[in-house]
């Protein structure tokens, strides 16, 4: 079984052969989350994936690009997002140069402007360079999507229907490959209704206690079993706290290489304040966890 | 499968689709046909993985996503009837749905209902007279039975204002910025020297908003309606930070971030805060200098106050602190619901102290008088 290739997207048989390669990829997952990606392989829909920070929403795009044997292509959101940035910008030095050398040429105006807007001069940015990949269909991810604006959405809507980009000195840029699109947001902001209906979409919570001894155990198969139980254990315990921001998984596994690195095999009190900044990411957040009594939490 | 449960065919799932509309899940044509396509492409499987597969395409938002399974419940298990057509009448589980949404306390613990989507139906009956009067009935006389539907017309407006507020600024013409890309394109026939310049309309700036809203005793009816105002406006304003105050300040920005509306209420109620004794604004806004002033006070930002002015502190005290931030902000717009009294004067000793670093005074004591906001904002 261990030899078996990944499944590529045309070989990719049912929910369970998703399952099994996510996890020999090392990404523990649910049923629930594992129809989610066969069905946008299969039906090459936009994946939208909320829920809090660090539990891995990211990672979904990674390894599912790894699964697909396919480039992952990454645009990361953020606040005035434009279309330079996102889609393409043309190379202003290169072809200022070029203007330049060419100008004691023979060639008429029109050459010589096809030539300075060619794909030579194109910067291509993440959602152009998704469109026109050319072996396979990459999986593009659209990270943190509610720090953009509704501008960008727009255009983003727009995108996701026809997978085309016009540039208007170039024409029109048709996909070669649809992407497989993996949308994330933070739920900072409500995202318009038309993207939402566009995508499927999945909710990450937090893990179980099992759920996330067992990713622990995958992520850190170096770590001591007791160790592990006890982190995972004290994490649970904190998000029952009401901090302003709750510590996710990739919290849990910083906590605990934190420990092993260390060199701790128990995971105590002092252990925990030595490595409080694992845990808690605000002053707020800390003065709370001490109100609680971390030695309380631990014995929980 | 056992007798009785609806098949999964096309038209069972679509059929779902429809109950799901009916008990607050509003699914789109779009996603039910994601959903039939996405049925056929799973094939046969576990009842689990069949629902998992309509929860994907049929939800869009963490409070669908947690209503999913009763409704999939209702409507797939072996006791219900196949042909029983769901006629927006709730069944048993569309009660408990009911139920869930109605034990959302708002800010004053008072339900304001989902049940508002059951009622759907009603809302085109309403019409357009009856909107009329809400829009101008002062917030502290709104009745138990219409709160729902002036909280559904409240957003709307909002939204509307706040799509109004991004495409205004889209039409201005101001020269700033040199269009790099179209400067080159004319420049080339010029042998690369950039003679004419072309240039880029301006980014307008977007501005921050800072509301102080005051929760004692008589200000508590309108302080509900402005924290919906409040939550709806982040969509524009590049940034809100929303406070409440009676007696201490409490911030509640980061409560209100989120997506979805009824669990920011929900949030909100839960957090504690001290109702006792009389309003003191000065202090309150005292300590808000103190612990915010620095980070959230800037040239770009616009400062609202709610309150009705009645301050059991020091006039002067509140002078000073309101002249401290009117120094530092672009507006300092006070809000008061007593204006839309029709005699009210602003003598008491806190507001006339407070009136000469007021740049804007304005009523707020309905929905009109919020719109009308627009035209400040």
């Amino acid at each position: 079984m261990a030899t078996s290739p990944l499944p590529g997207e045309t070989q990719l048989k049912d929910v369970d052969a998703v399952i099994e390669a996510f996890e020999r990829l090392g990404y523990v997952t649910d049923r629930a989350l594992a129809t989610s990606v066969y069905l946008v392989v299969k039906l090459h829909k936009p994946l939208l994936i909320e829920g809090h920070a660090g539990l891995g929403k990211t990672e979904v795009a990674k390894v599912l690009a790894a699964m697909l044997g396919t480039r992952l292509i990454r645009l990361q959101c953020y606040e005035g997002l434009d279309v330079n940035s996102a889609v393409y910008e043309w190379n202003y030095q290169k072809q200022l140069l070029a203007i330049k050398i060419q100008e004691k040429s023979e060639q008429t105006v029109q050459e010589k402007e096809q030539h300075i807007f060619s794909k030579e001069f194109l910067l291509e940015r993440p959602l152009l360079q998704s469109i026109v990949a050319e072996e396979s269909a990459p999986v593009l991810l659209i990270d943190e999507i509610d720090r953009a604006d509704e501008a960008f959405e727009a255009f983003l809507l727009e995108l996701l229907s026809d997978f085309q980009i016009s540039v208007p000195e170039m024409g029109t840029i048709k996909a070669r490959h649809v992407p497989h699109v993996v949308l994330t947001s933070n739920r900072t902001r409500e995202l318009s209704d038309a993207l939402k209906r566009r995508c499927f979409y999945h909710w990450i919570d937090y893990p179980n206690f099992e759920k996330e001894l067992k990713i622990v155990r995958t992520r850190l198969p170096d770590l001591e079993e007791e160790l592990g139980r006890q982190v995972v254990r004290f994490m649970q315990a904190t998000r029952e706290l009401d901090l302003t921001k709750p510590p996710g998984v990739t919290e849990t596994l910083d906590c605990a290489m934190s420990a092993m690195s260390l060199g701790k095999h128990q995971l105590d009190a002092q252990t925990v304040e030595e490595t409080i900044g694992c845990v808690t990411k605000s002053m707020e957040d800390t003065e709370k966890l001490k109100a609680a009594g971390i030695e309380r939490l631990l014995s929980s | 499968m056992p007798p009785e449960e609806p098949d999964r065919s096309a038209a069972s799932i679509l059929a779902f689709c429809q109950f799901a509309r009916a008990h607050g899940l509003p699914a789109g044509v779009q996603q039910s046909l994601a959903a039939v396509e996405a049925a056929k492409s799973i094939g046969e499987v576990a009842r689990q993985e069949f629902a998992f597969t309509l929860r994907a395409a049929l939800t869009s938002s963490k409070h669908e996503w947690d209503l999913f399974p009763q409704l999939f419940e209702a409507f797939w298990s072996a006791s219900r009837h196949r042909d029983k057509t769901p006629s927006g009448k709730v069944g048993k589980s569309g009660q408990d749905a009911q139920e869930h949404q109605a034990s959302f306390q708002a800010l004053t613990k008072e339900s304001i209902g989902e049940g508002s989507t059951a009622e759907g139906e009603t809302k085109s009956v309403w019409g357009a007279s009856a909107q009329q009067r809400l829009q101008k009935m002062d917030f502290s006389n709104v009745p138990q039975d219409d709160f729902a539907l002036m909280e559904e017309i409240a957003m709307r407006l909002f939204r509307r204002m706040s799509l109004r507020f991004s495409r205004r600024f889209k039409i201005r013409d101001l020269a700033e910025r040199v269009d790099i890309r179209r400067t080159i394109r004319r420049s080339i026939p010029r042998g690369g020297d950039p003679i004419v310049l072309a240039f880029q309309g301006r980014k307008p700036q977007k501005r921050r908003l800072v509301i102080f809203l005051d929760i004692s005793g008589s200000m508590n009816a309108y302080s509900l309606f402005l924290v919906r105002f409040a939550y709806a406006l982040q969509r524009y304003f590049k940034r809100v930070d929303t406070f409440l105050f009676s007696t201490e300040v409490v911030e509640i920005t980061e409560v209100l971030r989120t997506s979805d509306l009824r669990e920011a209420l929900r949030r909100l109620s839960q957090k504690a805060v001290g109702w006792a004794g009389g309003t003191k604004i000065g202090e309150s806004l005292k300590e808000f200098n103190r612990q915010f002033g620095r980070k959230l006070l800037t040239g770009n930002s616009v400062f609202i106050i709610l309150s009705d002015g009645w301050d059991t502190g020091e006039p002067e005290l509140l002078a000073e602190e309101l002249r401290r931030i009117s120094q530092r902000v672009q507006q300092v717009v006070w809000l008061n619901p007593l204006l839309g009294l029709e005699e009210y004067e602003p003598v008491t000793r806190g507001m006339s102290a407070a009136l000469p670093h007021v740049d804007v005074f304005a009523p707020a004591h309905n929905l009109e008088s919020l719109v009308a906001l627009e035209r400040i904002l």
